[in-house]
């Protein structure tokens, strides 16, 4: 699986997380930020952060990962940070 | 998205880690099991199953229109727990309201809770300092209120800050929410000396709850009490501090 078909993964489980209120001008890409392009609440950041484990597994320990990291890496993440943690895991 | 049905009520809750179980409550307006879930849950799940709940009228909980007072809230607590099949003593973390529906299951239960940790809670609950400022306060000061990640997010405007507010909107304009937390009645000494529980206390230097903190330690037998810097919401404003605390206390 590419770099690219885990970005289209995680920006179905994006849209899908904030649901109604996708507006089709918002896109996700590698340089795509949870907080200040998306703005992601914390709750929707718990729903995506759901998503990716049970759809990667348990190899992917996506939540040990964001715990380690200091609060304000948490809300300069990138989608394609994400993407690479994922690739890193295989 | 698991969602448990109770009779009145959806809850949303998870459960992280494999273990004794403990349950960890937010408070009212602001919190939802996202402030557990990126640093206190991850770091108790190596050796507990660690459940978190939005309660009702917060974050994907459904929010009915009554219901917020103590023994309500009490009672999806107990609901949960029975669809979950948890039936041995569980550990409850609390903070703020949280904490009050912790101490006072604790209370009503005692067979079914074995520690406590309560953070930063409001005493007496009709009498919860930050709801009667936030009442009378202008905006400059409601904003100031507010911890740092929060009033930046409402300050950027946007998507987050309309839910946000949108949020505490709904929950003070239709639901009996502020009614319910007015007319709770106040706890007496006895009952709270009544929780043997093994009890942490966790209170940050600056909040407006901290008279609570020094009856909390005199009335409850088996407590020891930690001061934290910064105000009442300790889980957003010292996340690292709070876990390790926490930590030591159930697992050290």
């Amino acid at each position: 699986m590419s770099r690219e078909d885990t970005l289209q993964i995680l920006a179905g489980f994006i849209r899908d997380v904030i649901g109604d209120e996708w507006d089709d001008d918002m896109e996700v890409a590698f340089d795509t930020s949870f907080s200040d392009d998306l703005e992601l609440e914390s709750i929707e950041f718990v729903a995506l952060a759901e998503s990716v484990q049970a759809h990667f597994g348990d190899h992917v320990d996506f939540v040990g990962w964001i715990s380690n990291l200091e609060l304000d890496q948490i809300i300069a993440l990138t989608v394609g940070e994400v993407v690479d943690f994922v690739e890193s895991c295989r | 998205m698991p969602l448990i049905e109770l009779p009145d009520l959806r809850v949303h809750a998870l459960s992280m880690g494999e273990g004794p179980p403990v349950l960890c409550l937010h408070g009212l307006l602001l919190g939802s099991l996202a402030q557990w879930y990126f640093t206190l849950a991850p770091a108790l799940a190596t050796r507990q199953t660690v459940w978190m709940a939005d309660l009702r009228g917060h974050g994907r909980s459904s929010r009915p229109s009554t219901g917020y007072d103590l023994a309500t809230l009490r009672a999806d607590v107990a609901g949960l727990l029975d669809a979950v099949a948890v039936a041995e003593p569980i550990d409850l973390v609390g903070h703020s309201y949280g904490g009050l529906v912790a101490l006072t299951f604790a209370m009503q239960h005692p067979g079914r809770v074995r520690r406590l940790v309560l953070v930063d809670l409001p005493l007496p609950p009709g009498d919860a300092g930050v709801f009667d400022i936030a009442e009378n306060a202008g905006p400059e000061e409601l904003l100031a209120m507010l911890p740092e990640a929060v009033r930046e997010a409402v300050l950027g405007g946007g998507r987050r800050a309309r839910r946000l507010v949108e949020g505490i909107r709904a929950l003070v304009q239709d639901t009996t929410l502020l009614a319910d937390v007015r007319s709770e009645p106040r706890l007496t000494d006895a009952q709270i000396a009544g929780v043997s529980a093994s009890t942490l206390l966790v209170f940050g230097e600056t909040s407006a709850c901290r008279p609570a903190a020094e009856r909390l330690t005199q009335c409850l037998p088996n407590s020891r009490l930690s001061i934290v810097p910064g105000g009442h919401f300790v889980p957003v404003e010292s996340p690292q501090l709070l876990t390790s605390t926490i930590v030591e206390f159930l697992h050290g």
